[in-house]
């Protein structure tokens, strides 16, 4: 265990936020701000950027167990083990402060309009407690301290202000994928990344390394542990590492009074606070509510409705890749997203399914294959003379059209606490029940059959295509989702649990829907709308005492 | 089983890796650029976890004809295969001679000058895309 600031482990947080991704970073800084005393426990540990192999020539080796987001396949002491024997999909993340940002490509980008109100559009699942309007000066400042790249005038959302720095270079893989669209009429824009094209408060620039999947050796990239947390610790915010929580604690109000935790020493400790914000992400967050039991809430924290751990989403990703004869330098960044379309995002009825999906355009990485996804291959197809020739055809003339499908949330697909399966502290791992449905299935086929209709307008001249990639799980949401009523959802629209006052989430698990894009721009932004709200209206807070 | 590699497994290893990766298309075999040697350890230092498939896998092919091993291996032990193939290849592309003839710098360092208008901008490709107007349905009233 090691805590940042002075060791205030034993004395009362005013907040208690457990988890240091993306949400949890945004709240503790703003609360920080705004002289709240607050103390953060992340299971992980601080990352140094000199850990990342990305500038070295082991980078490929590396990328397929010590950096994969995969934490089955990882296996550090601060990763905790998922059961996916009934899921579809393989959730990733990363356990360390900074949370999965550490990993993430940092494809920014915000919801439309539209995925705020799927039920009165689409008549299906839920609208949003609020809407694009609502959210969207929360989305400019997120964008103002991640300092995103890009460039405005996107006609996929409404009008926004200039991005903080200019468009990354969207190099000749974007260039023969917009060639693509433009001769088919179809939408693409320079895709907004999280990653500054100028030495942007403290980061440097993006240099184009490439290697954002597994950290970022320039420390250009937005992760939390590097935008936020050298304020929050300037601030007086206490970072406890190597903390795994097991439970958070109630008093006989029924109110949060703090969580216990197990340090790297195997010790069991307690951190009180007048109010504790969970932002472990969607997996973790209800591993932690239904962890935590009591006479009180014999279900689990927050969880009258029963709702805590259902509506699991994941968004199924496909992909096409294409070869091309020319070179494309496809081993270049950012990787991040050079373009992104939009074409078929919007439902149209007339394709036998409702919702659709964010493209975006990634280069490929080195010669070994980024991807361990794509393996698997005959020995006499992959090997031997075939490997040279086929590493000649496509390393460096390839490139791919991820497709991001959105699903809707569905109560069969859950988090649930595994009988038997633990992590190294003898915490029950959860395990995940996740499966596409039909709506999802029409929709990557239907994504599927135009994205090779981009690839051949590019020009390609071969094509493979992934219809569901299993290591695909970053986005995790939904199993926590917010609304008004407190009789179906968990926390109210500023993240406060309906069943306990001074408790709240702010991580993606909140989400109502999944939309088709990128999440993390969107928990960003809900989770500064949440804890701007919270500081507002401190004085109308009950707090445990 | 020791753990530690012996004369014997590396001759295996080098054998397999020329099956998988021989000399052919202009490119050097893989014993040729010493795979089974300090590569092979390089690998290892990165990725302790290949070991004990990896020697498990050379230990079954050991005297046996490679390609046959090396088949035989992929049929029937999928974690040997994948550490050696993986061992093989990956310490085959970080080798620099491999690297230049494949024309591939590593993952570089690309400067650029962000105030500069994007080509796509001159050439007036985006602006196609701006004049169709808005794509996205707004807020229902």
């Amino acid at each position: 265990m090691a805590i940042a600031g002075s060791d205030q482990r034993s004395e009362n947080a005013d907040v208690l936020i457990i988890g240091a991704g993306a949400s949890g970073s945004v709240a503790a800084k703003h609360l920080s701000d705004n002289g709240f005393k607050v103390v953060c426990l992340d299971q992980g540990p601080w990352v140094d950027n000199k850990e990342f192999a990305g500038a070295r020539p082991e980078w490929e080796l590396m990328a397929q167990k010590r950096w994969h987001p995969n934490p089955n396949v990882r296996d550090l002491e601060n990763d905790y083990p998922v059961d996916v024997s009934e899921s579809d999909v393989n959730p990733l993340m990363y356990n360390a402060v900074g949370g999965s940002t550490i990993l993430w490509a940092a494809h920014w980008q915000r919801f439309m309009p539209s995925d705020f109100r799927v039920k009165t559009l689409d008549g299906v699942a839920d609208d949003w407690p609020f809407t694009y309007e609502e959210l969207e000066p929360f989305y400019e400042q997120a964008e103002e301290e991640m300092g995103v790249s890009g460039l405005a005038g996107d006609p996929a959302f409404p009008p926004t202000k200039p991005l903080p720095t200019p468009p990354l270079p969207i190099g000749k893989i974007g260039m023969k994928a917009a060639e693509g669209m433009n001769k088919l009429g179809w939408h693409w824009w320079p895709g907004p990344n999280a990653m500054p094209s100028k030495p942007y408060r403290g980061r440097n620039a993006c240099v184009r390394r490439g290697t954002c999947l597994t950290g970022c050796p320039e420390g250009a990239k937005a992760s939390m542990d590097l935008v936020y947390w050298p304020t929050s610790i300037k601030n007086g915010a206490k970072m406890i590492t190597g903390a795994r929580v097991k439970e958070i604690l109630v008093n006989d109000k029924g109110l949060a009074t703090g969580a216990v935790y197990i340090d790297r020493a195997g010790r069991e400790r307690t951190q009180k606070a007048g109010i504790v914000i969970v932002c472990a992400n969607g997996i973790g967050t209800p591993r932690l509510l239904l962890l935590s039991t009591s006479k009180r809430f014999p279900n689990g924290l927050a969880n009258s409705t029963g709702l805590v751990g259902k509506r699991l989403m994941m968004h199924p990703y496909a992909a096409v890749a294409g070869v091309f004869d020319e070179p494309l330098e496809s081993w270049l960044g950012p990787a991040g997203q050079t373009i992104q379309s939009m074409q078929f995002y919007e439902t149209d009825k007339s394709r036998g399914f409702v919702r659709g999906a964010k493209w975006q355009v990634m280069p490929s990485g080195g010669p070994l294959g980024l991807r361990a996804a794509y393996g698997g291959r005959a020995l006499e197809e992959a090997w031997g003379v075939n490997l040279h020739r086929n590493t000649k055809r496509v390393f460096g003339h390839a490139f791919e059209w991820g497709i991001i499908a959105e699903d809707l949330p569905e109560e069969s697909n859950r988090v649930v606490l595994d009988p038997t399966l633990t992590d190294s502290d003898g915490i029950p791992a959860p395990k995940l029940i996740y499966k596409n449905s039909e709506n999802t299935r029409k929709l990557i086929d239907f994504h599927l059959a135009r994205a090779q209709e981009a690839m051949k307008a590019a020009g390609a001249v071969s094509m493979t295509t992934t219809p569901l990639m299993r290591d695909c799980g970053w986005h995790l949401m939904g199993t926590a989702r917010m609304g008004e009523d407190p009789g179906t959802s968990v926390v109210d629209p500023y993240g406060k649990a309906h069943d306990v006052p001074n408790l709240f989430v702010y991580d993606g698990s909140n989400f109502v829907t999944s939309s088709g894009f990128n999440p993390t721009g969107t928990i960003c932004a809900i989770a500064l709308r949440c804890v701007k709200h919270l500081i507002a209206n401190r004085r109308d807070q009950e707090i445990a005492a | 089983m020791s753990t530690a590699l012996q004369d014997d497994d590396r001759k295996t290893f080098a054998g397999i890796a020329d099956v998988l990766i021989p000399a052919a298309e202009g490119m050097p075999a893989a014993s040729e650029i010493g795979i089974q040697g300090e590569i092979l350890d390089k690998v290892l230092g990165f990725r302790p976890d290949l070991r004990e498939n990896l020697l498990r896998g050379l230990r079954a092919a050991k005297g046996k004809d490679p390609r046959t091993a090396a088949e035989t291996l992929n049929k029937t032990d999928g974690p040997a295969f994948g550490a050696i193939s993986l061992a093989a290849s990956a310490g085959y592309y970080m080798d620099p001679k491999v690297r230049k003839l494949i024309g591939y710098p590593g993952q570089e360092n690309r400067p650029y000058n962000p105030d500069e208008t994007p080509e796509y901008v001159r050439n007036g490709m985006l602006k196609v895309v701006s004049d169709r107007g808005p794509i996205y349905k707004p807020t229902p009233k």
